[in-house]
This record gives structure tokens, sequence and C-alpha cells, in this order.
């Protein structure tokens, strides 16, 4: 709009300017309403090319197979049935590891957060806990809980816990103490402070902190699956994997991002709720 | 100590709390590179719907005076009594003003004016919310969050917040520093016109002269290492003042030359 303006006032643009005007909504939209549209592109042109090469059979089927392949698999999973089981089993250990890790380090991170000693007695044990990879673990959880679903529920847990607690406590150990002189100064007790200080403030970091918990959740359940399932996308990976069928394999590539994405996106929506219209 | 004559724009039927007598002997802050002496022997005298000005310059130990008088330093020597009864923490009865409006981001204008309100009934806290955003001037913004609001429009609500507990005391660290300098003259006549309705007592801290000398009865002047009180002028002119008018700049002067004194000594 300022160039159009300043433009306006050159006598030789004078009678370009209304144009510029009449250009510039136009102009506009090119660049921003299709800025999702043109980060689709690059991946329908790939999907393109990839389906016209397995059509002329340039690329060996049990390999890659074609994208209409991959959905029509889907597909004839869904309508036998067979879909909902894997993905419930696996949703609902998501569930469950989620609940379990988030509630334990929603628990500690406030406990940390709020009281110096603790912080001093525990945050150097989960510190150097946090940089073992999770993974490493698996074999002590098999050896304890058995290979059935306690095992993995563990796992996912363990990955839910980290990002949230570190989030969560950190966030407290660092609320403004400028606005903590607010609660002081309006004498809220230790529990008012909480409520209505400490918690509204790390709000957003801990909704960033319980997302990648999230994340990180689904992407234990793969781990967790592939190491011995009967039941679970992961297990139709393996399944798929041992039958040489590539196709059921991407076909649960897609599923496990469409699920991700999908309680990710649930969660993100839930938070900008709690958030409300405050600015970040 | 000077006396303050009796001014007559001091609203008429003086009120009869908020009253604070200083008397601080020493305030130390201790750090890992040794102590530091922020005040030294601080005596004052304020009565009862006094408006004071505390003017001085960077490191005078103002603020840290402004916050003894909050109750948000309690580890000094000496002793501060707000009518009669010693302070020894942050109490109902003051209310404080910082140069940073800290309003909290997550609260509506109106939720934060009613920030402290909390022990009163839903319809005793709404009454007075209206009432004081009334006050300042917003009552149309209540429902907006602070990242809305301007600077000035900010700081008008860290007000209504403050007067909101209706303190005997308002306690203001630098209130306006922040703001532009017209939008700081408005807020200044709005104080005055604030301070008029509530009579309460006000303690204003600043580092802005012509401010002090437009705002006070009495302009209290500190100097640095170690904060101390050089000396307490009174303003006898009467209100709205003329910050171009002779009396005002000679007074003006004073204060200037009392804080150069010492700069210079």
């Amino acid at each position: 709009m300022i160039t159009a303006q300043q433009d306006h006032w050159l006598p030789w643009k004078a009678d370009a300017a209304p144009t510029l005007d009449s250009r510039a909504p136009a102009k506009k939209s090119s660049v921003n309403l299709p800025d999702a549209l043109v980060g689709g592109i690059v991946p329908l042109a790939v999907l393109f090319v990839w389906e016209v090469l397995a059509r002329l059979e340039m690329l060996p089927p049990n390999w890659l197979p074609a994208p209409t392949v991959v959905a029509k698999t889907i597909y004839e999973m869904a309508a036998a049935g067979d879909l909902w089981k894997h993905v419930g089993i696996t949703a609902a250990r998501v569930a469950l590891g989620f609940l379990l890790g988030a509630s334990g380090g929603t628990l500690l991170g406030a406990l940390t957060g709020y009281f110096p000693v603790a912080r001093k007695l525990l945050d150097p044990l989960l510190q150097s806990l946090r940089s073992v990879p999770s993974i490493a673990w698996v074999p002590l959880f098999l050896l304890w809980l058995g290979i059935e679903e306690s095992s993995k529920i563990a796992l996912i847990s363990l990955g839910a816990f980290f990002p949230v607690y570190l989030s969560l406590s950190v966030a407290m150990r660092h609320v403004d103490p400028k606005l903590l002189e607010v609660g002081q100064l309006y004498r809220l007790s230790s529990f008012e402070m909480v409520g209505r200080l400490i918690l509204p403030a790390v709000l957003p970091e801990y909704i960033v902190g319980l997302r990648s918990g999230l994340g990180l959740a689904w992407m234990f359940v793969v781990a967790a699956e592939l190491l011995g399932a009967s039941r679970g996308i992961g297990y139709l990976m393996v399944d798929g994997q041992m039958t040489g069928r590539a196709a059921i394999i991407l076909g649960s590539v897609l599923l496990f991002a469409v699920c991700g994405k999908t309680t990710d996106w649930m969660m993100s929506a839930a938070g900008a709720k709690l958030l409300g219209h405050r600015a970040r | 100590m000077e006396k303050a004559k009796g001014n007559e724009l001091t609203p008429r039927g003086a009120p009869k709390k908020g009253a604070l007598h200083i008397a601080i002997a020493r305030k130390k802050f201790v750090g890992s590179q040794g102590s530091l002496t922020a005040l030294r022997d601080i005596s004052l005298r304020i009565r009862p719907g006094e408006f004071v000005c505390i003017v001085g310059g960077s490191g005078c130990g103002k603020t840290t005076l402004l916050r003894i008088l909050a109750g948000l330093e309690t580890q000094y020597e000496g002793s501060v009594f707000l009518d009669g009864r010693r302070i020894a923490g942050p109490d109902r009865n003051r209310g404080m003003v910082f140069q940073e409006h800290r309003l909290l981001p997550w609260l509506t204008v109106r939720e934060n004016v009613a920030f402290g309100l909390s022990r009163l009934s839903p319809a005793e806290r709404s009454g007075k919310v209206q009432h004081y955003l009334d006050l300042v001037g917003l009552r149309s913004f209540e429902r907006q969050y602070p990242h809305q609001l301007s600077g000035g429009m900010s700081q008008r609500v860290a007000i209504a917040r403050a007067l909101a507990g209706r303190p005997e005391v308002l306690l203001l660290d630098e209130p306006f520093a922040s703001l532009d300098a017209l939008t700081r003259i408005r807020m200044q006549a709005e104080l005055l016109q604030v301070w008029q309705a509530e009579r309460s007592t006000v303690v204003l801290v600043t580092h802005d002269i012509e401010e002090a000398v437009y705002l006070a009865d009495q302009v209290v002047v500190m100097s640095p290492q170690p904060g101390t009180i050089r000396n307490v002028l009174s303003v006898d002119l009467s209100r709205p003042r003329e910050r171009t008018n002779h009396q005002f700049n000679r007074i003006r002067r004073a204060v200037l030359d009392e804080l150069l004194a010492h700069a210079l000594a």
C-alpha cells in the first residue's frame, strides 16, 4: 500500500497508481492464500511420478508399490475391519502410556519446580536418567514386565515423561519474579500463589511439553510394537515385512503419520482454547 | 526537615488515615561481592492525604525506600509506621504501582483490577472494578487483554488495580517513566484527579523534577552513596499548576540545585 501511495505522487507513475491499487489484492492472494498449496506441489509431483513409474513397471511392485496400491491396501483392511482393531490397540497404548508418563512428569515437574529442595534432590538423578537413550531400557522392561502390554506401556510412559517433566519444572522455576511480587503484595497464600499465578504463568510452556510428550509417545509405541506385538500398527509393519508386502508397511507408516498428526492437532487445539486470547 | 505548610487544594476534611512515619537507620544489600549501603538515616513524616514525591538520581535508594514502605523489603535497621502500626510486610492498606505495569497477561482488564478483591462478594467486586475503571477512563476496555493496550492504558489499569483495594497509601515507582512526554502529562493530571477523589496518601518516586513539582505537596530530594535525604521542599502552589509559571520554575530550580549540589560536590 505504501509503495502504491508513493507511486501515486510520482508524476511519471501517476496513471499507474490506480492499476497498482487494483492489482494489490490479487498480488497479495497469489503470495498468501496458496501458501499451503505451494507446500503441496512437490509431494503431489513426487506421488505422480511414483505412480507413473510404478504403473510402467519401472519399480518392482514388491519393493515400492504404487500409491494407489497402498491406498487400496489400507482401504481393504479398513473394509474388512482388521484395520480398526490394530489402530485401536495402538491408540489405547499411546493413550495409557501418555497418561501415565505425563502424570508422572507433571507431578515431579511441579515438585521440583516449586520446592528448591526437591529440585536439588531429584533433578540431577532425573537429568542423568534422561541422557540414557530410552530404548536402552527395553531389555530391562522385558525382563521385569514380560513381553505383554506392561513393558510397552512402560516404554511409552518413559518417552512421554521427560518432555513434560522438563518443561514444567523449568517453567515453574522461571516464572517472572515481578509477577510473583504482585501476588506477594496482595498477600496470596502459597496455595493461591500456585493456583492464581504460577500455574497460569506456566501454562503455555506446559502445553508445549505435553505436545512433545505426546509426540514421543507415538514414537515409542512404534519401537514397542516393532519389538514384539501380536496386534497394533507396529505389528502390521512387522507382518508386512515378514510376508514381503511393502504396501502394508507403507500404509502403516501413513497410519502412524495420520494418527500422530491428529492427536497433536487435538492437543494443540485444546491448548489454544485454554490459552484464550492472551499474548504468547 | 522542613515542615509542609497547609495546602488549600489538599482535599477538605483531610483524611485521618494514611500517616507514615519513616525512621530507617540503615538498609544494606549483601551480595557475593560485599555489601552495599542503599539507605542511611532516613527520617520522614508524611501526613494523611499528602502527596509526596521522592526525586533523585539512579542509585540513590528511592526505589528501595518505596519497597520498604510497600513491605516488599523487610530486612533493614529501623522501622516504618503506618498510622502507628509497624510495617512488617505487604498489606492491603497499601497499594503499589511499578514502573512496568505488571498486569497478568492471562487476565482481562477487569479481572486484573479485581485481582486483589477475591475476598469480596461478586456483586461488591464488580461494583468496585467498575468504579475504578471509570475513574481511570477505561470502562470500555474491560474485556481487553493487557497486550491489546497501549503503555499508558496499561499503567492506568495498574493504578486502578492498586486503588481497588482502597489503600490508605498509594505507592508509585516511576509509574510514567516509560511513557511518551504527552501521555505522561495527561497521566499526571489524571493521577491528581484520582488522588483528589480518593484522598489517600500518595508517595511517588520519580527522577523527573518537573513531574515532582507538578504533583507533590512535598518534594523529597535524595542523594546517593549512601542513599539519604538531602532536603524536603514544600510546593505551595495551587492546583492545577502551570508548568511555565515563574513560581513553578523557581521551585523546579531549587530542586535541581539540591540535586546538582550533591552531584558536583
